[in-house]
């Protein structure tokens, strides 16, 4: 069943990559398209069959590998991956949608983008640690090529240092999974028979810092982010919207899966430092927004303030808010995209990303009025107004961090003030103003350029009125997962704090 | 009658179906009817809300309060149900709202006449409209929050509408930003209120804090944070100067404004208001914030030359009475003060609207002699003062009064600040009055004929209705009886009205004073005139601060965090082309490197064995060296 989410992409980048050279370039974008269609109808069709009361494991998989070495094909899927499954095809099938329909050397660029959809979609299904991290490292070098080949001015120096960063990002997550199998003596990489609860605390924080500090650099956490901006301008619309829109999903999810899961224990020692490092990061990543002059490279900061609240919300690790961790990262993924989508067509038509030379793109004549609309709402949606699925997502995630850590959570709130902020620029800059009618000739707007945003738009607006769809799907998992962890304690905090939270719970 | 007030609860959808249905008539959709229809379809579905919410409300009238539960959202513990209070004051609140937005939307017909944007406009105007209406309905704290905040968005677009000009993007801007500032601090306290109460059901969190007992300190935190919002939105001090930057936007939207949109703020903070009297703290800082924003903003009125500002701060000033008579925990003048402030606002909004129309300047002092020539925006500016002042027998006088009265035995100094905020909008409004349409007609004014029908008439239907709503508040028997109230109270407030009339009629109408007026002290004026200087304060103050550490974030990251980085890079990549120059290809340096490198691995390999000994070598070299 999930073994089609990984190996249908992939056998379609072989097929396109073998596809003869004299076929135009719009049919091998069909191609992909149909490939990347089929995958996320089956995607569909598993999120239909998904069992909604279940907290464990499904559709799983086994198929005995190499038995030495403790790896084997181990498939399956729970609360906190299914809804990164169906992001991934969804996004996958967006992005070739939205890429321009004249690229170069297509066969590649379309073949590589189907390689990342199946390794990703392997990441996130894997049940054995070493499996996870085939796949992890498969998405490193596809990536690599398609930033530095279709990517911007500067592609070479984003594309080596995403590369490099990646690089540590791995090594580090492979020492410590050998580490925690070594220690812990198992007999095998598979999720199911590890445990940490033998170890020493201090080997437990040990192994837990190398998680965190690898799938840090994914997420990104400050100060490991400076691939981030470059990675994200440099590439193309189209990967910029897979590498923030699920790409850095494996780092939270891996925070989740391999951090809180496998170490429980040492999860409540951390805590408080990774509720203070996800609020620091959220405020800084919004605060270098604000200075920003280039719009897609304002987003990009964007992106990892809005990562900061999902690790707030990781290290509060209630119901509530392991809920809203999974409801931001699908949020934040879909509005991220749309995001990128629109700049990337701004940037098309305009001919410039920057903040001073965009003006007055609402005009309905000779502007871009429907890009511009779509742009203030998905700009919204991302500074958390009501409505829309930024909202419930970050409400959740506030309310269920708050009884844990309240200083970490307002900051976070203060941190979504700041994104209203640069929003409020973005948009008063680029959608209004007055535009200069002897420069706008603007190349009008195809309807294929509309049609994800507007599929975007709508699916902000679904889960935004009704987010139980959103929802639904990861409650009984994170409860579930919640259940393991002991109560955090405040330690590593001020005694301000201290004295709120239990005031909080004396009153309760 | 039953069905109707069953169904009350899809009064605001009426008007968010009717936004949706303007969206079609956006420039470049449908093209063949234009886009008025857009305007047609609105006023249609809002003249439904009106004639839905009319007639259902002698159903609601000495009926015990519905409670309506819509499930929404629950998930690990956090219930969401839209919860829904079907009362008297709801749908008497959902009748004003959708009244006054039924003669905005005839009057947006005339004053958006030669506009593009109606399909823009007026689904803006539907979402507002709906956003309203939810929120009087709405009995819970979240969905007001929720509410609120899609408000303030619609603030946003709306005073953007004209996003060519330079003015309206700022005061867009600042509209949003100021709004979010006191929206976050409400959802800081809508965050901390449920762990302790529990629920955000206004009438649970009533009784809950009816027998609370919680830490003071807590209390007082949670409290400022939740008025914050109301703040916001009800534009008090220090929040208060979107209100005045907003006056760039339509009349149409602003007559919506100036009379229900910021009433929304004082709306949730009377449901609020058994919270926040859990703290003594709250309920006073409640009291000095309306207090200082109510004598405040009637002066700075009284110095504007803009024809709209004028208002705008009145409207301030206004709800900052509300905001006392909250604080001293008076909540039906609070209401009754919202409901006559919200009549008379949009009438005068309205007379002023239509000269700002089809005039040249809104400059107040270059304006003059428009009675002859405007007789209907006259009297209608005539009556909306009389209806916003304490002028017997029209509304604000009643509200005025029976807020007063209360105040009289327990904290008389604000009966002094109610005395003398009326006699300063008394005056300002002579003044406007007697500029705008007083004295002989200047250069600026001498072509300004009355407007036409659709904006003529909804200031008439309102005129009328400013004048009959004591009529109205007296069969309802909402109008406080003379037992209870104070006489001398009564006649303090006719006086300061009279007071102010006659000042500024004097000052105003006749020619014994130079215009325009100076007072002695240029600096005095100047700090009022500017808005105390505030402006300035927030430009030096919170976007200064801001911007220097976004500024220096970014220098940071640019060249610490992302400098180490290249750092790192650089040193290798020189580290690497240094090395290439040692391939040197003479056989005696390679032969020289193995040595050395074998050399020095046997040494650390057989360290263990004779370091000891190397070690103390060394260590009585050294202290030979030094004996010396």
């Amino acid at each position: 069943m999930l073994s089609v989410l990984i190996w249908l992409p992939i056998l379609g980048a072989a097929l396109i990559a073998l596809l003869p050279k004299n076929i135009p370039t719009e049919r091998i974008r069909l191609a992909a398209l149909l490939v990347a269609g089929f995958t996320l109808a089956w995607n569909i069709f598993l999120l239909l069959k998904f069992d909604i009361t279940s907290s464990g494991m499904q559709f799983l998989e086994n198929i005995p590998w190499n038995e030495t070495l403790g790896l084997s094909y181990q498939l399956g899927t729970d609360g906190l991956s299914i809804l990164m499954l169906v992001l991934n095809s969804l996004l996958t099938w967006i992005a070739i949608y939205s890429s321009a329909k004249q690229t170069e050397r297509p066969r590649l660029f379309y073949s590589l983008i189907l390689l990342v959809s199946g390794g990703v979609a392997g990441a996130f299904a894997a049940q054995n640690l070493l499996l996870f991290f085939l796949f992890y490292e498969l998405e490193l070098i596809p990536f690599y090529l398609l930033i530095s080949i279709w990517g911007g001015e500067k592609r070479a120096y984003a594309a080596i240092k995403f590369l490099i960063y990646t690089a540590v990002s791995g090594a580090l997550i492979l020492a410590t999974f050998l580490g925690i199998v070594w220690l812990t003596g198992a007999s095998s990489f598979a999720y199911d028979t590890l445990t940490t609860q033998g170890l020493s605390s201090t080997l437990q924080v040990i192994l837990l810092a190398g998680i965190i500090l690898g799938f840090g650099i994914k997420i990104p956490l400050v100060p490991f982010h400076t691939w981030l901006p470059d990675a994200y301008v440099e590439a193309s619309a189209p990967i910029a919207i897979l590498l923030g829109g699920v790409l850095a999903k494996l780092g939270t999810y891996g925070v989740l899966r391999f951090g809180m899961g496998l170490f429980p224990e040492a999860w409540t020692i951390i805590a408080p430092t990774l509720a203070i490092w996800g609020a620091a990061s959220a405020i800084y990543g919004a605060l270098a927004a604000i200075a920003q002059k280039d719009i897609k490279r304002m987003v990009a900061f964007s992106s990892i303030g809005h990562m900061g609240y999902v690790l707030l919300a990781a290290a509060a690790s209630t119901p509530l808010a392991l809920v809203g961790a999974v409801s931001q990262m699908v949020s934040h993924g879909i509005i991220l995209a749309i995001l990128f989508h629109l700049v990337g067509v701004v940037e098309t038509k305009v001919g410039t990303r920057e903040l001073d030379k965009l003006n007055g793109l609402m005009s309905p004549v000779r502007g871009l009025p429907v890009i511009s609309a779509l742009l203030v709402l998905s700009g919204m949606a991302s500074a958390g107004i009501p409505g829309m699925t930024g909202f419930i997502a970050e409400f959740i995630v506030f309310q269920g961090s708050f009884s844990v850590f309240p200083i970490q959570t307002i900051l976070c709130v203060v941190a979504t003030g700041l994104t209203a902020v640069y929003f409020v620029i973005l948009l008063n800059r680029t959608c209004f103003g007055k535009l200069d009618n002897n420069l706008a000739y603007y190349p009008k707007v195809f309807w294929s350029e509309k049609i994800p945003a507007f599929i975007l738009a709508g699916l902000i607006i679904f889960l935004g009125v009704q987010p139980t769809w959103l929802v639904r799907w990861s409650e009984p998992t994170t409860t579930a997962m919640v259940a393991t962890i002991p109560v955090i304690e405040n330690v590593g905090i001020r005694s301000e704090d201290q004295k709120v939270s239990e005031w909080l719970v004396a009153s309760d | 009658m039953e069905f109707l007030i069953q169904s009350v609860w899809v009064v605001p959808c009426y008007a968010l179906i009717g936004g949706l249905l303007a969206v079609p008539w956006s420039p470049g959709i449908l093209r063949r009817t234009g886009p008025r229809p857009a305007g047609y379809v609105n006023f249609i579905m809002t003249f439904l809300a009106f004639l839905h919410s009319l007639l259902s409300l002698p159903a609601t009238w000495h009926q015990p309060p519905q409670q309506i539960f819509i499930p929404w959202l629950n998930t690990a513990g956090l219930d969401l149900t839209i919860a829904i209070e079907v009362s008297s004051v709801s749908v008497a609140a959902l009748v004003v709202i959708t009244g006054i937005n039924v003669l905005a939307q005839v009057y947006g017909f005339g004053y958006m006449e030669m506009d593009w944007g109606w399909a823009r406009f007026y689904s803006l105007l539907g979402l507002f409209e709906a956003g309203l209406c939810a929120l009087v309905l709405c009995n819970s704290l979240f969905f007001s929050y929720v509410l609120l905040e899609i408000l303030t968005l619609g603030t946003y677009l709306l005073v953007g509408l004209w996003f060519s000009q330079p003015l309206v993007v700022t005061g867009a801007r600042d509209a949003f930003l100021t709004k979010r500032v006191g929206d976050l601090f409400l959802l800081m306290g809508v965050l901390a209120l449920l762990p302790l109460a529990g629920t955000w059901n206004f009438t649970e969190l009533a009784t809950w804090a009816a027998t609370a007992n919680v830490d003071p300190t807590v209390m007082t935190l949670i409290g400022l944070a939740l008025i914050a919002g109301p703040m916001g939105k009800c534009a008090q001090f220090p929040l208060h100067l979107w209100l005045d930057e907003a006056m760039e936007g339509p009349v149409p939207s602003t007559i919506l404004r100036n009379s229900v949109v910021v009433a929304s703020g004082a709306w949730v903070l009377i449901k609020l208001q058994p919270v926040l009297a859990l703290s003594p703290v709250v309920m006073s800082a409640l009291v000095g914030i309306g207090a200082v924003t109510a004598v405040g903003g009637s002066l700075i009125a009284i110095a504007q030359i803009d024809i709209k500002r004028c208002l705008s701060y009145s409207v301030s000033a206004y709800m900052g009475l509300v905001f006392i008579a909250v604080g001293t925990q008076q909540s039906e003048a609070a209401l009754l003060l919202v409901l006559t402030h919200a009549v008379a606002a949009a009438l005068l909004v309205m007379s002023t609207g239509a000269i700002v129309w089809n005039s040249v300047t809104q400059d107040v002092t270059q304006l003059g002699g428009l009675w002859s020539r405007r007789p209907v925006s006259g009297i209608a500016f005539i009556v909306g003062t009389l209806g916003l002042i304490g002028f017997p027998p029209l509304g604000s006088f009643w509200a005025l009064l029976k807020l007063a009265s209360a105040l009289w035995e327990t904290q008389p100094w604000l009966v002094g600040v109610i005395i003398v905020v009326n006699a300063l909008t008394a005056f300002s409004l002579t003044r406007e009055f007697g500029l705008v349409f007083g004295g002989r007609p200047k250069q600026m004014s001498e072509r300004s004929p009355e407007i036409h029908w659709p904006m003529a008439l909804p200031m008439i239907i309102l005129l009328a209705f400013t004048l009959h709503l004591p009529l109205v508040l007296q069969s309802l028997s909402l109008l406080p009886t003379w037992e209870l109230l104070n006489k001398d109270v009564a006649l303090l407030l006719i006086w300061s009205s009279i007071f102010g009339c006659s000042i500024g009629g004097v000052i105003y109408f006749g020619n014994a004073i130079a215009k325009p007026v100076q007072l002695p002290w240029k600096g005095l004026q100047d700090l009022i005139a500017y808005d105390f200087y505030t402006p300035n304060l927030y430009r030096l103050s919170i976007v200064f601060s801001v911007d220097i550490i976004s500024k220096v974030t970014d220098i940071v990251d640019r060249f610490v965090v992302d400098g180490i980085v290249n750092l790192v890079g650089l040193i290798s990549i020189f580290g690497g082309e240094g090395l290439k120059y040692s391939t040197s290809g003479q056989t005696q340096f390679y032969a020289f490197t193995v040595l050395l490198g074998v050399g020095l691995f046997g040494v650390l390999m057989s360290w263990q064995f004779w370091g000891d000994q190397f070690l103390n070598l060394m260590y009585s070299y050294i202290s030979l060296i030094l004996n010396f």
